[in-house]
């Protein structure tokens, strides 16, 4: 008999990697409804539908084939639906987001496996591998996981945490020693507490800019003098790139968009008109589009011949990469240096030199430190934990204000706060007590 | 009386020891309950107040499963009062203060009264144990009686030493005998014993104490019950506690005595409560704050003796008088009894099984203060665990196991098997993750059927919850068929009565959801007439307020249930498991953990680990 879970398990399948097919695979008794959910296809088992991924509010995520495998005839014995869509980690990604919406949980390392051998999918024999397996792919997730958590979104994130914790251990004080002078969720101090960490978690939503650009993807503005060499570094930088997607919508014959990815980093990079005072009505119209993607821009590379150019509204030496073009006429070498405090790549776009040192510094710039599939996915996790726990703390609020329930409250701060410690590790119920008791004197 | 011929003894006549003898006789085991003093059987020995916060929550189910402990407090209940009634009921809480000699008289007259038990006084002072098996014991007289299992209960200070300023001598609680020739008995055992202390404060007469000056604490009205079969009129006599605080001069002399407290001389070397420090902890470590407040409980109606809750000290005598008299009220205050710290024996709990049998000696079992816990509703809960999982044992009968989701009898179990009593182990809301589901006023409905099937539960109890459940679905059908249209005269009441609009049709259980409706007002305002049960009333109202929250948690335990029932080979080798580390493996070595659920919480065993774990069971059963 097969012992099915309760919970359904989902994760990206295919191996870290750009380009190509990639697969997010969902193993639990949830997988049908996933698949309708997503799709709006009732899928025939084991048959390959090609259909259209939705969102939440109906737009088109990716397209790609859909296949249902009902227990007990599946890959862990219970039901699994494989989702295959362009390979990527931003499509993944989403896709992946998608189907944790609807109800999955993210699977454990080696879990898939775990749940084929338990359901005698796999060899006996095959016991000691599995086990290593789960050994081995959670110390690459706990790495992913800690090198994601670098910085400033670290230092922001342990911040969160900890006042979380105050604010539990003040609301289960308050419930926990009525008698004692403790009734925060009566004076009011812990609505006060409560909504100073939802805009904290709000902030913190806000400005992962990291995890947005890993979602997302980064734009990166290409900007100069005309004839400064911006299409061709355009083309240099998209040529060796294996996905493409042009003609993104809304863009304009002056304003001209890529998608690529730099070693799986997803880039959205615009070419813009060349900057020069204009009179002619159709290239000042262009020359305006550019001003205005450069202010939207998480990046600008600013194209200069000579050095007294750079000038441009808005480039500062936090957003914009000045690059020295056409070191193969000047016979300079490529590197990287600074110039007045602006980072300054020297390159030649024509023949490729000096070009890996300037998606090395594009990549450095956003602190895309994790390139591999697992470092995407860890962050991912991560970005998932802070909506969820925003989620809990956004109705804890609601049943304190309007029905006064603490033990409610009490409930979402749990929940929002298991949701952060499954990144930054979790408190038992006695590690909360002694919270309690050493920050407030209780007891009779 | 035969020496031979029982089915269960039960050691200690303290509140784990009572619930244990009495459930135990209940389900038809021949009881033999040993005290070393008949007089002290239900003898509250620290403060007078039974319940509270997560502890009432303990006595109400043991009422549900047919125990004792609440309707002696409703007989000798001389102050009641419900905590958080500004909170959600989940979270709200039943305290009796107490009159100690009407609770002992009110058990006592139970114990008297129960079939199937036999009491008699003699200490314990050993235990025989045949090839492995607990048999019998010899008392102190060299008496020895025999019986399938044996229910221990004698942790009332084993191996106490009792701490005043920086005297100390051997000493059991005060008044009593130490009980040590057990104790040296079980340490020559191989159970680990650890060092716990705890401390009371000095006790005041009544008549040196100026009352008027003192602010006071009524009972609620109306009165609150403990019992589920329980009724206002069984209660006594009621009087006021009174409230008053410490102030800066209290803490100049206590601080200025520090160096005589043992506390800080260092010749306690047991962990104390946190959530009970002595005042010379709260002085020491909450420097920033003048005062604290004391709850001055009576110990009862002819008692001349108060209890000063919250200024536990362990302070030279001479020390305790200056202190206590610079206290508003107290100023002539004459102490009775001196307080003290206690230093004591326990044995880890994580050497029991999840029936609180031993793991080293079959058919003996441990319940009570010598698992490390504090508190009689702690004790009494395990008492009547223990006792329970005895006789089915003896029965060859399943265990009866409470899990986390199902009563805080089961939190309070798992947690001491899983997690031990790294200092005295007190029952709070806090530590039950189902606390929306694990509530004062469904305790019944959650176990009394249990209790029924075990034979604990009287035909009185058993109808009194038939009823009740009867009376809480019909009233759930009518709430969900009474319909209410906007514009109709029922809707207007209730816009006029209850300001709220009624904008198309509800259904009255529609309306009990929103936070401004209560049971009691809806049904008058739309012209019903509301159940008279008023605890079903009450079911009522809370099930449709929590519906969305109990949903969820339900939930959260059916995910959690497959791990929950997975059982562990306790012949397990650990050691056999490659993939394990040795931290993961020495740990479950240890606890020899009985199911995937309990291994899981213990500290230091992760997710992967308990991966690898199921992989490796999987194995061994396909291979066995």
């Amino acid at each position: 008999m097969n012992r099915i879970d309760t919970t359904t398990i989902a994760a990206i399948a295919t191996p870290p990697g750009r380009g190509g097919v990639g697969i997010v695979r969902v193993s639990g008794p949830l997988a049908l409804t996933i698949a309708k959910t997503i799709t709006g296809v009732d899928p025939e088992p084991r048959y390959a539908h090609f259909t259209k991924f939705f969102d939440e509010q109906e737009g088109i995520i990716d397209e790609g084939l859909l296949i249902f495998f009902p227990n007990p005839h599946s890959f862990t014995g219970e039901d699994v639906l494989e989702l295959q869509g362009h390979g990527g980690p931003v499509v993944m990604g989403l896709l992946l987001k998608r189907v944790l919406q609807c109800g999955a949980i993210h699977a454990k390392p080696g879990e898939f496996s775990e749940r084929a051998f338990l359901n005698d999918k796999v060899d006996l024999a095959q016991a000691e591998a599995i086990a290593d397996l789960i050994n081995a792919t959670t110390e690459i997730a706990a790495k992913a996981s800690m090198q994601s958590l670098q910085g400033k979104f670290s230092e922001r994130l342990q911040k969160l945490y900890h006042r979380m914790v105050e604010l539990r251990v003040h609301v289960e004080a308050a419930i926990d020693f009525p008698d004692e002078d403790v009734d925060f969720l009566g004076d009011g101090v812990i609505e006060e507490k409560l909504k100073k960490i939802i805009i904290d978690c709000d902030v913190l939503q806000q400005q992962t800019k990291q995890g947005a650009i890993l979602q997302q993807g980064m734009s990166v503005v290409i900007a100069g003098k005309p004839n400064a060499g911006k299409s061709s570094l355009l083309n240099q930088l998209a040529a060796k790139e294996a996905a493409i997607v042009t003609d993104i919508a809304g863009t304009t014959r002056d304003v001209l968009r890529e998608y690529i990815q730099l070693d799986g980093m997803p880039l959205h990079i615009i070419d813009t008109a060349g900057l020069r005072e204009t009179n002619d009505a159709v290239e000042k119209k262009g020359v305006e589009r550019a001003l205005c993607e450069i202010k939207k821009a998480d990046k600008i590379i600013l194209l200069v011949e000579n050095l007294e150019d750079i000038t441009l509204d808005g480039a500062t030496p936090e957003n914009t990469i000045v690059v020295q073009n056409k070191i193969d006429l000047t016979g300079e070498r490529p590197g990287v240096t600074t110039h007045k405090n602006y980072t300054l790549v020297k390159l030649s776009a024509k023949t490729g030199d000096g070009l890996a040192l300037l998606k090395q510094t594009l990549k450095q710039s956003v602190g895309f430190s994790a390139p591999s599939e697992d470092g995407f996915i860890a962050r991912a996790r991560h970005v998932d934990a802070i909506a969820r726990s925003m989620q809990a703390l956004q109705i804890g609020l609601k049943q304190l204000q309007q029905f006064n329930a603490g033990e409610c409250l009490a409930e979402e701060l749990r929940l929002a706060h298991n949701n952060l410690g499954e990144i930054l590790g979790t408190m038992s119920a006695d590690d909360l007590l002694g919270e309690i008791f050493s920050s407030f004197c209780i007891g009779k | 009386m035969s020496n031979a011929g029982f089915d269960i003894i039960v050691i200690g006549g303290g509140h784990a020891g009572t619930e244990a003898a009495l459930a135990a006789a209940r389900m038809g085991a021949k009881t033999l309950l040993l005290t070393h003093n008949i007089d002290t059987i239900g003898q509250m020995s620290c403060n007078p107040a039974i319940g509270g916060i997560g502890k009432s929550h303990l006595v109400k189910e043991i009422d549900a499963l047919g125990g004792v402990m609440a309707k002696a407090a409703d007989r000798a209940g001389i102050q009641f009062r419900i905590l958080n009634v500004s909170k959600g009921p989940a979270v709200r809480a039943t305290r009796a203060q107490a009159d100690r000699q009407l609770y002992r008289y009110a058990i006592q007259q139970v114990v008297h009264k129960q079939q199937n038990l036999t009491v008699f006084q003699q200490s314990v002072e050993d235990i025989i144990v045949e090839q492995g098996k607990a048999k019998g014991v010899i008392t102190q007289t060299g008496i020895k009686f025999y019986a399938d299992a044996l229910v221990l209960t004698v942790g009332t200070f084993l191996g106490g030493v009792v701490h005043i300023g920086l005297e100390n001598h051997q000493g059991g609680r005060a008044g009593c005998p130490p009980s040590n020739g057990l104790a040296k008995r079980l340490r020559a055992m191989p159970f680990n014993v650890g060092r716990l202390k705890t401390g009371t404060p000095p006790r005041l007469d009544k008549r040196s104490i100026d009352l008027d000056s003192l602010q006071k604490q009524y009972g609620d009205t109306p009165l609150p019950v403990m019992s589920f079969t329980g009724s206002v009129d069984e209660h006594p006599e009621q009087v006021c506690c009174y409230i008053t605080h410490t102030n800066k001069k209290t803490h100049e002399i206590v601080r200025e005595s520090l160096d005589q407290s043992p506390l800080f001389s260092g010749d306690i070397s047991g962990r104390g409560p946190r959530y009970c420090p002595s005042i010379e902890d709260k002085i020491h470590r909450f420097a920033d704050k003048d005062s604290h407040q004391i709850f001055v409980e009576p110990e009862g109606l002819n008692s001349i003796e108060l209890y000063p809750n919250g200024i536990s000290t362990s302070l030279p005598y001479e020390k305790q008088i200056a202190y206590i008299q610079t206290i508003k009220g107290f100023e002539n205050a004459h102490i009775t009894r001196p307080g003290y710290a206690i230093e004591y024996d326990f044995f880890d709990p994580r050497d029991l099984k999840q029936n609180l049998e031993t793991k080293f000696v079959e058919n003996l079992f441990f319940a009570g203060q010598i698992n490390g816990t504090t508190g009689y509703e702690e004790a009494a809960a395990q008492g009547l665990y223990a006792a329970i999982n005895a006789v089915q044992k003896i029965q060859n009968k399943a265990e009866f196991v409470l899990s986390r989701d199902q009563a805080y009898i089961g939190v309070l179990v798992d947690d001491l098997i899983t997690q031990g009593a790294p200092e005295p182990y007190r029952m709070f809301t806090s530590r039950a993750e189902y606390r929306l589901l694990l509530r004062e006023d469904n305790a019944d409905l959650r176990l009394t059927a249990l209790g029924r099937n075990l034979g604990l539960v009287d035909e009185r109890r058993w109808k009194t919850l038939k009823d009740k459940k009867e009376v809480v679905e019909q009233e759930f059908k009518r709430l969900r068929s009474t319909w209410v249209q906007a514009g109709s005269e029922q809707a207007l009441a209730i816009e006029k009565n209850m300001g709220a609009k009624i904008t198309h049709e509800y259904n009255l259980a529609d309306l009990l959801a929103r936070p401004e409706f209560n049971y009691q007002d809806l049904i008058e305002t739309v012209g019903l007439q509301a159940v008279s049960n008023k605890q079903a009333a009450q079911q009522v109202q809370i099930k449709i307020k929590y519906a969305g929250y109990i949903e969820r948690q339900l939930d959260e335990v059916a995910k959690h249930k497959r791990h929950e029932q997975t059982k562990i080979p306790q012949d397990i080798d650990y050691a056999q498991i490659k993939s394990l580390s040795s931290e993961v493996v020495e740990r479950l070595q240890q606890q020899k953990p009985n199911t995937i659920g309990q291994a899981s919480r213990i500290p230091g065993i992760t997710p992967a680990a308990i991966s690898i774990l199921l992989v490796h069971l999987k194995k061994h059963t396909v291979a066995a």
